[in-house]
Formats: C-alpha cells, sequence, structure tokens
C-alpha cells in the first residue's frame, strides 16, 4: 500500500536525522573518550586521527598525578552530603506532603527561594566562616555546604514522590493504628524507594560536579576531582590525551549516574514539578 | 452521506497478528445509524477508528461513498468524529473549537462565524460560543464536540462511546437528542457503545462484536427475537436471558423435574440432538403450581415491577440462577420454594456446542 | 491531580486547644532539622553578608574594619564593571537560555517520534549536560576550538575557515557554545515530558479536523507546551544565571572583561581583591536584582508548578 511505503520511508529518515543529531551532541565527550587512549603525538595533531594505537599511559599518568586522592575525596564529599541530604529531606518532605503543616506553601516557598539565590550572595561570610573556623581545606565542610546546595531540590523532588502514594493506602494504615514513624517506614518508604534513589542520584550528579565551592575552599588535601582538572589550565597546555583521561575520569561516575537516573533526570532538575 | 462498507477488514493488535478486529464484513447503508457494540476488547472501538483513519488496516478494505480508503489520511475521507473524552482543544475557545476543521479546510471567516453559529443553535449552546472548555461542564463539553461534528456536513459521523462520561440522567436525556438529531440531519452515522440499552434505542441497526469477530448484524428487535448465538442472547436485553441446560429426546425437552415440549414446527430443527440449551426471557416465565423447582435467592424491587432471582436444578450437580419478571404487587419470601411455568410458545433452542441458534419463537 | 494528602484541622468542637498545638509542632517536627539546617547554612550567612556590605574591609589590611553605611552600595551601582558584568549576565544568560531551548524543543520533538533506538539516542543527548561543567570548559577549549589543533576549525577547513582562535576572538561565542551545548539536554527533557503528557486524542480530533502536521503543531501542540517552555526557560535561567566554571576554565573573564558575568565578577573582588566590605555589597546587590526578577519568576514558576503537576 502507497501510505504504508511512504510512511516506511519517512520513518527511516527521521530516524536516520535522529541519530545524527545524537551523535553530533555526543560527539565531544566520545572524541575525549577517544583521545585519553591516545599517545599525545596521536592527540596533539592538525587533523584528527581516528586510527591509532591504543594505550594506558594517559590514564597511568593519571593516577601517578594524584586524581586518585582527589576522586576519593570526591566520593567522601559526594555520599555523605547525599546521606545528609537524604536524612534531613526525608521527614522534611513528609512534613510538607503527608500530615502538611499549616503553611506548607510557605515552607515550599522558602527552599525553593533558597535555590534561587545565587551561592554568590553567601560565599563571601562562608568563606570567612570556614577560614576562622579553621575549617578549609576540609572535606567535611564539603560535605555540609553540598548538602546544604542540594536539600530544595531533594526536598521538593522528595514530595513529590511522596504525594504519588494512594491516599487510600495511608488512611488504611491510620486507622490500623501506625503513628508518624511507623507510616514513613513501613508503608511510605517501600513505596517511594525508587524515587529516594533517584533523588539521591540526582545529588549526587550535583555534588560531584561542583566546582565553585571546591575551588575555594580546598586546597591541597580536600581537592575533589574539579579542582584536580584545574591544574590541566596552564601548566599541562600540551597534554591533551592526559587532559582527557583526567576529564574522562572526572565525568564517567556521573555519566553512568545519569544514564541509569535518567527518567528521574526531569524530576530533578524541575524539582519535582514535571513526572 | 455516504454509505460504508467494511470488506474483510482485519487489524491485529501492535506488534503482533492477534486480530483486534478480525475479517469484518458490514454495510451501513446512506442514512442509517449503525451501532457497533460489544463488551471491552471486542473491537468496537478499534473498527471505527479503522473507518476513521486512525488505525491502519492490515487486511481487506474500507469504502466510503464506493470508494476504498485505505491508506488515505483522515482528513481527506470526510468524515467527522465525537471522541469519549471529547478530545476538546483547551486553548480555544468553544467558537473556535467548533470552526477548527472549517479553518483547517479553508472556509471564509465570515461562512464560518455563519456556519459556527447553526451548528451552536442547533445544540442550544450559543451563549456558550467564547468561553473556554475548562469552563464548561461535562454535558456542555459533550455538546461541543457533537457541534464540532455536525457543523462539517461530513459524509459519516463517527461516535466513540460520546455518552459514556455523562452521569446516568444527562446519559437519557442525550441519548434521545443525538437520536433525534441524527434523524434531522440524515448522516450516516456509526455509533460505538458498551451499553446495549443505547444499541437498542438508537440504532436503526445494530452489529454485535466479540473478540474482534461481528457476531449478528440485524435490528434491535430482530437481536432480540432471534439472537443468532447463547452469547447475544445473553448480552442483549436486561435482564438477560435465561438460559438452562436441558436434555432432549422425541421433541420433549427436559430441566430438572419439568417438561416442555417443543412446539411441532421446530422439531425438525432440534432433530436428534440429546442436549440443547434453552433461552426463554424473563418476561415469559411465570410463576405457577407445578413445573421446575427452584428457591428464591435475590428479590429486586424495582417499583414498577419486581425481578425474582430464583435458584434452579436444571441437572444433577448445577445450579442455574433464573430471573424473572413479576408483578409488583406480589410478595415473596428468600428460600421460598416455587414453581416455573416455562411456556413452549416462548422458548428458543441453542447448540450445546456451537452455541448457535436453532430455533426461536415465530413473529 | 494529585492532592495534599489531608489537611489539619482548626479547633474542632470539643477538642481542647493543647492537643491541637500539640499535633501542630508534631507535623511540624520532621521539617525542623531541615529547615533550621538551611537556615544555618544559608540565611545566618546572608544576613551577615548583608551587615558586611555596611564596612569597609580588606582582608589584605588587617584592622581596616569599619562601618561606612552605603558608600559600598554607591560604589557599586558607579562601578562600571559591575553595570558590565550585569550586562554580560543578562546577554548570556537569556541568550543561552533561549537558543537551547529552540533547540531542545527542536530536538524533543524529534525524539517523540517512533524513531529506532530511541532511547540510546536520548541517553547520547543527555550526555552534554552530565559532563563535568569543568571538563567540558577544558575540552572545548582544548581539543575543539584550539587554533591549531583544534576540531572545530579541521570540520570548517572546507567553508574556508582557517585557524581561527575561537575561544580569544570570540569568547562570549565560545563560552555560549558550551552553555548552549550543557543546557540543551535540559530543556529537551523538560519539553519531552510535556509531549509525552499530551493527550492523545486531541491530536486525532484535529487529524480528523482536517489539519496537516505543521497546523497540527501550531494549533494543537504549541499552546499545550507553553507552560512547559515557560517552566523551561525560568527554571533553566534560574540555573545559567550562576554559571561560573566554564568561565573560569575557558577564558578567565577574559580577554579583559569580556565575558565576566556576575558571578567571576564577585569571585574575582573576593578572592583575588580580598576586598569584604565591596564583594559583600555586590552579593546584595546581585541578590537584590535576582530578588526581583526571582519574584516575577516565581510567581510564574509556582502557578506553572501546579498547572504542569497532574498533567
Amino acid at each position: 500500500m502507497a501510505a504504508q511505503k511512504r510512511t516506511g520511508a519517512a520513518r527511516a529518515g527521521w530516524t536516520a536525522l535522529a541519530w545524527l543529531v545524537g551523535i553530533v551532541f555526543f560527539f565531544p565527550v566520545l572524541w575525549m573518550v577517544l583521545t585519553s587512549f591516545k599517545q599525545e603525538r596521536d592527540a596533539y595533531t592538525t587533523t584528527p586521527h581516528i586510527v591509532f594505537t591504543p594505550t594506558l599511559d594517559q590514564y597511568k599518568a593519571v593516577f601517578s598525578g594524584g586524581i586518585g586522592t582527589a576522586v576519593a575525596n570526591s566520593a567522601i564529599a559526594t555520599i555523605f552530603s547525599t546521606l545528609l541530604v537524604l536524612v534531613l529531606a526525608i521527614p522534611a518532605a513528609y512534613a510538607l506532603s503527608i500530615r502538611p503543616i499549616k503553611r506548607y506553601r510557605d515552607g515550599l516557598f522558602f527552599f525553593i527561594s533558597t535555590k534561587m539565590l545565587p551561592i554568590v550572595a553567601a560565599i563571601v561570610p562562608i568563606f570567612l566562616a570556614v577560614r576562622n573556623l579553621g575549617a578549609m581545606d576540609n572535606i567535611w565542610t564539603m560535605v555540609v555546604l553540598y548538602a546544604a546546595m542540594n536539600l530544595p531540590i531533594a526536598v521538593w523532588m522528595l514530595r513529590s514522590f511522596f504525594l504519588e502514594v494512594p491516599r487510600e493506602t495511608l488512611e488504611a494504615a491510620r486507622l490500623d493504628g501506625a503513628g508518624v514513624r511507623q507510616e514513613l517506614t513501613e508503608v511510605m518508604l517501600p513505596v517511594v524507594a525508587p524515587g529516594v534513589a533517584a533523588t539521591a542520584l540526582i545529588c549526587v550528579i550535583f555534588s560531584w560536579n561542583e566546582f565553585f565551592f571546591a575551588l575555594n575552599l580546598t586546597a591541597t588535601r580536600a581537592a575533589t576531582v574539579p579542582f584536580f582538572l584545574v591544574g590541566f589550565i596552564t601548566s599541562e597546555g600540551l597534554y591533551w590525551a592526559q587532559l582527557s583521561a583526567a576529564a574522562t575520569l572526572a565525568s564517567l561516575p556521573v555519566l553512568l549516574a545519569g544514564w541509569i537516573a535518567q527518567k528521574q533526570l526531569v524530576r530533578g532538575l524541575s524539582m519535582g514539578a514535571i513526572k | 452521506m455516504a454509505e460504508i462498507t467494511y470488506e474483510n477488514a482485519t487489524r491485529h493488535f501492535p506488534g503482533g497478528t492477534i486480530p483486534a478486529v478480525d475479517a469484518l464484513d458490514l454495510q451501513i447503508a446512506e442514512g442509517e445509524f449503525m451501532v457497533l457494540v460489544g463488551p471491552s476488547g471486542s473491537g468496537k472501538t478499534t473498527a471505527l477508528r479503522m473507518l476513521a483513519g486512525l488505525e491502519d488496516i492490515d487486511d481487506g478494505r474500507i469504502m466510503i461513498g464506493g470508494k476504498d480508503v485505505s491508506g488515505v489520511a483522515p482528513r481527506d475521507r470526510d468524515i467527522a468524529m465525537v471522541f469519549q473524552n471529547y478530545a476538546l482543544y483547551p486553548n480555544k475557545t468553544v467558537g473556535e473549537n467548533i470552526g477548527f476543521a472549517l479553518k483547517m479546510h479553508g472556509v471564509e471567516r465570515s461562512e464560518r462565524d455563519r456556519r459556527v453559529k447553526e451548528a451552536a443553535a442547533l445544540l442550544d449552546i450559543e451563549g456558550l460560543l467564547d468561553r473556554k472548555p475548562k469552563q464548561l461542564s461535562g454535558g456542555q463539553r459533550q455538546r461541543v464536540a457533537m457541534g464540532r461534528a455536525i457543523v462539517r456536513e461530513p459524509s459519516a459521523f463517527l461516535m466513540d462511546e460520546p455518552l459514556s462520561n455523562l452521569d446516568a440522567k444527562l446519559r437519557v436525556a442525550t441519548r434521545a437528542q443525538i437520536a433525534e438529531l441524527q434523524r434531522r440531519l440524515g448522516v450516516t452515522t456509526v455509533y460505538v457503545t458498551h451499553d446495549q440499552v443505547e444499541a437498542m434505542t438508537m440504532g436503526d441497526r445494530v452489529a454485535l462484536l466479540k473478540d474482534g469477530k461481528l457476531q449478528q448484524c440485524a435490528s434491535p428487535q430482530e437481536l432480540y427475537d432471534r439472537p443468532a448465538n447463547t452469547f447475544i442472547a445473553g448480552f442483549i436485553g436486561s435482564p438477560p436471558m435465561n438460559l438452562l441446560p436441558a436434555g432432549h429426546q422425541d421433541g420433549k425437552l427436559t430441566i430438572g423435574d419439568a417438561h416442555v415440549e417443543v412446539p411441532e414446527a421446530h422439531r425438525s430443527e432440534v432433530g436428534r440432538l440429546d442436549n440443547v440449551t434453552l433461552g426463554v426471557r424473563p418476561e415469559h416465565l411465570r410463576l405457577a403450581e407445578e413445573g421446575m423447582a427452584g428457591t428464591v435467592s435475590l428479590v429486586e424491587e424495582l417499583g414498577a415491577e419486581i425481578h425474582l432471582h430464583v435458584r434452579t436444578k436444571p441437572a444433577d450437580g448445577e445450579e442455574v440462577d433464573v430471573v424473572l419478571r413479576t408483578d409488583r404487587h406480589a410478595r415473596y419470601r428468600l428460600g421460598e420454594t416455587v414453581h416455573l411455568d416455562i411456556p413452549s410458545e416462548h422458548i428458543l433452542a441453542f447448540h450445546p456446542e456451537s452455541t448457535e441458534l436453532l430455533f426461536a419463537p415465530q413473529a | 491531580m494529585t492532592a495534599i494528602a489531608e489537611r489539619p484541622t482548626a479547633s474542632a468542637a470539643g477538642r481542647p486547644p493543647t492537643s491541637d498545638r500539640r499535633e501542630g509542632w508534631r507535623r511540624r517536627g520532621p521539617l525542623m532539622p531541615a529547615l533550621i539546617f538551611t537556615i544555618i547554612v544559608t540565611q545566618v550567612p546572608f544576613l551577615l553578608t548583608l551587615f558586611y556590605s555596611f564596612q569597609s574591609w580588606n582582608l589584605l589590611r588587617p584592622g581596616s574594619f569599619h562601618f561606612v553605611g552605603l558608600s559600598n552600595y554607591v560604589a557599586v551601582v558607579k562601578d562600571a564593571e559591575f553595570r558590565n558584568a550585569l550586562w554580560i549576565t543578562v546577554l548570556t544568560t537569556l541568550g543561552a537560555a533561549i537558543i537551547a531551548l529552540v533547540l531542545g524543543t527542536m530536538l524533543a520533538l524529534l525524539l517523540e517520534r517512533q524513531v529506532l533506538g530511541r532511547g540510546v539516542i536520548r541517553t547520547l543527548l543527555i550526555s552534554p549536560f552530565l559532563v563535568m561543567p569543568a571538563a567540558a570548559g577544558l575540552l572545548w577549549k582544548t581539543t575543539m576550538f584550539d587554533p591549531v589543533y583544534g576540531l572545530v576549525n579541521w570540520v570548517l577547513t572546507p567553508f574556508g575557515v582557517h585557524n581561527v582562535d575561537f575561544v580569544g576572538q570570540f569568547p562570549l561565542a565560545s563560552v555560549m557554545t558550551v552553555m548552549v551545548w550543557r543546557w540543551t539536554p535540559f530543556m529537551m527533557l523538560i519539553m519531552l515530558a510535556g509531549l509525552q503528557a499530551q493527550p492523545t486524542d486531541v491530536i486525532e480530533a484535529a487529524r480528523v479536523d482536517g489539519a496537516r502536521p505543521f497546523a497540527i503543531f501550531r494549533e494543537v501542540t504549541l499552546p499545550y507546551l507553553r507552560p512547559y517552555m515557560e517552566l523551561g526557560l525560568l527554571l533553566g535561567a534560574i540555573y545559567i544565571v550562576g554559571t561560573f566554571d566554564e568561565i573560569y576554565i575557558m577564558t578567565q573573564g577574559g580577554p579583559g572583561t569580556a565575558t565576566t558575568n556576575l558571578p567571576y565578577y564577585l569571585y574575582q573582588r573576593t578572592f583575588q581583591g580580598y576586598d569584604i566590605g565591596q564583594a559583600a555589597s555586590l552579593g546584595v546587590a546581585t541578590v537584590i536584582l535576582t530578588f526581583i526578577v526571582a519574584s516575577v519568576a516565581l510567581r510564574t514558576v509556582f502557578r506553572l508548578f501546579t498547572e504542569t503537576e497532574g498533567r
């Protein structure tokens, strides 16, 4: 039938276009990964080398250059700040959704407003406070700051997941005599567990990639991965392959986290507004 | 106005070979009101969507006005559709909603406005032309959806369960309005519903579908009096026809401890079968001094009449609930033993395995 | 539409007031830790910023701490560099947000079709957003934009482009390219969510009514997507305003002040100038500006939140 042939060709056309666009957008990332396996002479060329003998030298160099410590620091900051966020945000989201406080709208407003005010407003006293407390270059400082940074998003996101629990389930639990804590642990958490995981992944993404605080409040001991990358701006000007290896390592965890939590990414980014 | 023909039309479920609509053969005359009825999953909506061009035709073909429309886009088929959830354009006013199709076909502004007003007047929604759908009640939205269809003066109306989202009372009133409207406009209409009352009251003819296959297509009365199989018999009519297993020997049917004669004229149709399925409508059963025994299991008082549910034992080990319609003045007790008279002149018989109709009372 | 599960009852007849208050606190309880934490880590510092903004204090000159009233703010208003930073911020934010939105919408429309391997393509398309911004800046500056060895130059050679120093000659465009590259996936995801939430029967009604694909897009889809576009733009702008990583890595605000936006300018004043009083007043000024824009935006965003919730 003519119509079906038409749609078949049209579909192929759209498919080709979609793949083309996808590859173009992804290309810099792909190039980054490819380059990380090259020798410098294959990377620093006027015409791009697509065929080359791969090597792990760059990764070895990057690790001996100290990325290991940076990764460890980033991991600590990310994991612990995320845990802290969950511990604070779950009850808060509960208070704003299931058994809401009287002025829950104000509560929500407050949280979203802290996200809207740029960090710049608080960096001066935070910097001073951290310095005066002797907490500079301390990974736990970063844990606290990252937690504060991600808390609003987490509260909003978790709230949107909590609202999806069917009202009847909660009412049945209440009739059966469940108190607040049981409601939370026995009824809600099992149902919203995937949502909690998604929120955690979003926090991981933002914590791991965070640059500004890391730049200004850490030095040698607590340096996180973004900070480590800074070293490549000036001094390692000609070490592109090594730079790519570092960049790949830096981006890998979040790329994976994002690919896994893809469906929840919108929710996190729009702070729970869009499912 | 156009005639519509389904010729062996088949549509598979997406990604498979199981048919949603299986070799449907149906002919709808010009100006006819045809109802497609059946339980969920019967394929009636799919069949309608195939006619609209919203579903592909995998096999066979569909003709509108004598032309094969396979592969033709919906907008070129000269049909209008009323959707189950109305599908109104939320950002447009009622007037813009109704006039949208005309705008798409390049009709001039003044002509468009005139026809929109006409359609709105016909449906009594003239005052709502400047409102948006979210400001309307369910019944009003339904009428806007209808207005959108009739303003186009198409060859055929397609309606997908347009009344199912209305409350019961509104449904009855709107039902009458739609039927009257169709009679007045005389446009060929294909109407899908799962409600057999709607089918019976509105259709010139009714096509009953089950599992994608056409069971029977006939006038409502014919469907009621001569259902082609037990499924149809049990679907049409409320309360449904009573179906009982009966033994047969020499023109005599045995149900439990009762006997019913097969009418002379129909003996040959029954032939030499040992068993048949006997059918009798609730309004034809009578309580009597003698007859099939049973116990009253439920009494439904409807005001004008009573539906009496009687538990019977037509054969060893089987229990069948039978319903009869009786006088509202009578009094019954649960568990009371009663006797049912099954009048021979009102019985139908179906083949016990194929479930097809063997005979039914003459008109 | 998900509604709040339950609203607290105001003193119902026969309920002793103390039990009501206790219930109130029981409900507030879970919120407290998060609330207190946030206040301590964000609000208190802000109040301190306010305080410092009225002082003159340079960390490099110990003992210079003294009250100067509004003179810091006066200096800010007179500061040409501040106005420049403001202008750059507005330009890059609006520019990147709008371009990303247009591109993102187009991508979402593309992805919405039944294209083979849709999931994989989507995974590829969200990657720019996930890559560490600092890494992205580094990569684009070197492997992409380098005048001699960069890919962009190589790709554009057939078009007569030779050894262009993108970052040096077109700093704003270069930075904005990376910003758009990063934020298009964000817009795409939001628009995709909107497209997928669209009721199909309205589209079908439009098809039956005779609308061709482009007319359907213009008359049905676009109006439906408007709240999503607004949300994407607003939310995106809020995130993009704080862009720092790419500028730091790629241009260090330069050449000169060509790419110095407000966050970067503040960084310079704080961590390079060590002028606390000035930096604080800058911070407050930024907050005031953001607040004005945000309260307009906030109302719209809030409305959009409730409009898209339950769609």
